[in-house]
């Protein structure tokens, strides 16, 4: 079983030198304006028709991610005027008034045409107030593929508000019942397209993890009876399986430089953490509790790990600095603290908190300052997961019946639902940038 | 498993499930006011392991691992006449309490007069709170078992233990109703016949 991505894209700058936005609204995150956006359906640029539906598919794709950042106000294409296939694409070659009338600020134009399976798509980023081409990309891939093209685009399009490139070109892996009663592991894009099975072991399969390159899962099992790890490789399909021990592994990530694991296991009722080479050899031990210590989480450098600990008396959240071997407790609040993940810019820690009978998602600073409850205890929310601009947090939540998962900026603003399977979706894990 | 055992379980299984789930809620509440518990029907359980020990007389089975009855798709409940009886544990908690302890008694008689038997003690959990934790709290769970029964004189060759932490629950009702009888360690024999 194997992620197949023959898919590549050239990205082809047009105007290079382009640099700062000079749109007339600043997105400037939670609380800011909205930016009024329109999306064009795309122009089919030679003569055959669109069976794939890409006009409308490719535009599509870019309003739903536009709108799942929370930063941008879509506005109806049932209010466009212009006739996407009779205007032109390039500046000079329609009129921008057909925009400003409706109220737009910006407006995303482009074109594409099909040959055999491969699609060429260009797509362009016009400042309607200013009259100017913002962004303009041409991409080359496979017909099936195209919404990772929109997906691309629009990063760009934040990168040009934001300076930071958007997050839709990523992929999330995450733990689903949607196949019957076992636990397996897919990863698909935040829209829930190019869904992948990477297990398909009819046991219980938990806690995936990506390795900082993006090629691989790691992940925990019991498909060979006892718990133990595996990491999956997507796009060669080939799988090393952690050396059985005395223990039993619960879960694992792989640190920032890709090239070791930390790792809990259990050994005669108590869990501790372990560091691991990438086949699973152990380096050294990391902890020696009598107890839980469980879900560590790497800082960005590498240097330290946050975790769980029961040590208390009941979980709560600690950072063990690796060259010091010194821990410190980070959470006093509340009674139930768990599983943490460092912030991809450092500064804070996101995890799940007990409220009351509830779960809730919350936010520290790694000096254990500002800690913050994102989401509302009126349903459970659990397992929050950072993008990896820092900017956005995945988790699932039952607060539509079975467990989901959603999405939301990283302040907690525009909390949207991501997937909507049939089972229960949960242990979210954000991919790095992709290709 | 001996191949005997084995078909003596599955023969008897299905029938048994159905005991398992039917009888269970029936079975009338022994007050018990040793336990710290606040869910107070899991003391029942201190007074169906009294059967437990008579039940070693007649045909009984402990039924077959939770992962292997949740890949046959059978329920994952203790069947009713097993001899040897689940035990119950307060959220977030892995120490006996009283009913526990009397079901452990029990359950060590049981094996001192079954003497080839080996048991997998099985750690489970509540839905509520991280798999991650869970499946090291259902560790825990398993091996204050084994420890107790250890303290009584079973030998420590003889117990093995697994945690499935929240995966492979009884019930799946979002309630405490239900959330107390997935807290639970679970004793399945994988090998040696029992005495009948």
């Amino acid at each position: 079983m194997m992620l197949r991505v023959a898919f590549t894209v050239l990205c082809l700058m047009m105007c290079p030198s382009l640099v700062a936005a000079q749109f007339k609204g600043e997105i400037v995150g939670q609380g800011g304006q909205k930016f009024p956006i329109a999306v064009s359906p795309l122009k089919n640029l030679n003569s055959g028709s669109d069976v794939a539906r890409l006009s409308e598919g490719i535009a599509d794709t870019m309003v739903h991610d536009l709108d799942l950042s929370g930063w941008f106000n879509v506005l109806d294409r049932s209010a466009y005027i212009e006739n996407p296939q009779n205007s032109g694409i390039t500046l000079g070659t329609f009129d921008f008034k057909n925009w400003s009338t409706i109220g737009a600020e910006g407006v995303v134009k482009g074109g594409f045409s099909v040959q055999g399976d491969e699609v060429t798509v260009e797509l362009r980023l016009f400042d309607v107030y200013q009259n100017k081409e913002r962004i303009g990309k041409r991409y080359v891939g496979k017909v099936k593929d195209y919404r990772r093209i929109a997906h691309k685009f629009v990063d760009e399009i934040i990168n040009q508000f934001t300076g930071v490139p958007g997050i839709f070109n990523t992929r999330i892996a995450y733990v689903s019942t949607s196949g019957g009663r076992f636990k397996e592991i897919y990863v698909s894009h935040l829209d829930g397209s190019e869904k992948f099975q990477v297990t398909n072991n009819r046991t219980i399969n938990l806690s995936p993890s990506w390795t900082p390159d993006g090629r691989s899962i790691l992940y925990s099992s019991f498909k060979d009876r006892v718990q133990t790890l595996f990491l999956f490789e997507l796009y060669s399909g080939r799988e090393v399986k952690f050396p059985p021990r005395s223990g039993h592994y619960i879960g694992g990530k792989v640190s920032p430089d890709g090239q070791s694991v930390a790792a809990s296991m259990e050994v005669a009722g108590n869990t501790n953490l372990f560091l691991l080479d990438r086949s699973g050899n152990v380096i050294r031990r990391l902890t020696d509790d009598r107890g839980i210590e469980v879900s560590p989480s790497w800082s960005p450098d590498g240097r330290q790990l946050v975790f769980v600990s029961d040590r208390s008396g009941s979980p709560q959240l600690y950072i063990l600095d690796l060259a010091s071997g010194k821990t410190r407790r980070l959470t006093y609040s509340g009674s139930y603290n768990t599983s943490p993940e460092w912030s991809p810019k450092g500064d804070k820690i996101v995890y799940t908190g007990r409220v009351g009978s509830r779960f809730a998602i919350f936010t520290i600073s790694v000096d254990g300052g500002d800690p913050r409850k994102l989401t509302s205890e009126a349903s459970d929310s659990e397992d929050p997961t950072w993008a990896p601009d820092g900017r956005f947090i995945a988790f699932s939540s039952n607060r539509a019946g079975r467990y989901q998962l959603y999405m939301m900026q990283a302040g907690g603003d525009n909390q949207r639902r991501l997937t909507g399977s049939g089972g229960d979706d949960t242990k979210p894990s954000w991919s790095p940038r992709l290709d | 498993m001996t191949n005997s055992f084995r078909a003596v379980c599955y023969a008897s299984l299905a029938a048994l499930c159905l005991m398992a789930v039917g009888c269970a809620p029936a079975t009338p509440n022994k007050p018990d006011m040793s336990s710290p518990s606040s869910s107070g029907s899991a003391g029942s359980q201190g007074s169906a392991a009294g059967e437990g020990q008579r039940g070693g007389t007649r045909e009984s089975t402990t039924g077959s691992s939770s992962l292997k009855e949740l890949q046959e798709g059978k329920s994952t409940a203790t069947p009713a006449s097993s001899p040897l009886k689940d035990i119950f544990f307060d959220f977030d908690r892995a120490d006996l309490r009283g009913d526990a302890r009397d079901t452990l008694r029990a359950n060590a008689a049981w094996l001192k007069s079954n003497p080839s038997a080996r048991v997998e003690i099985e750690g489970h959990c509540d839905e509520r709170g991280t798999n991650e934790y869970n499946l090291a709290l259902g560790a825990k769970r398993a091996q204050s078992a084994k420890d107790y029964l250890v303290s009584l004189g079973i030998g420590g060759e003889r117990l093995s233990t697994i945690s499935y932490g929240e995966e492979i629950p009884v019930c799946r009702e979002h309630a405490e109703s239900c959330w107390h009888q997935n807290r639970r360690a679970r004793f399945v024999v994988i090998s040696g016949r029992p005495a009948s």
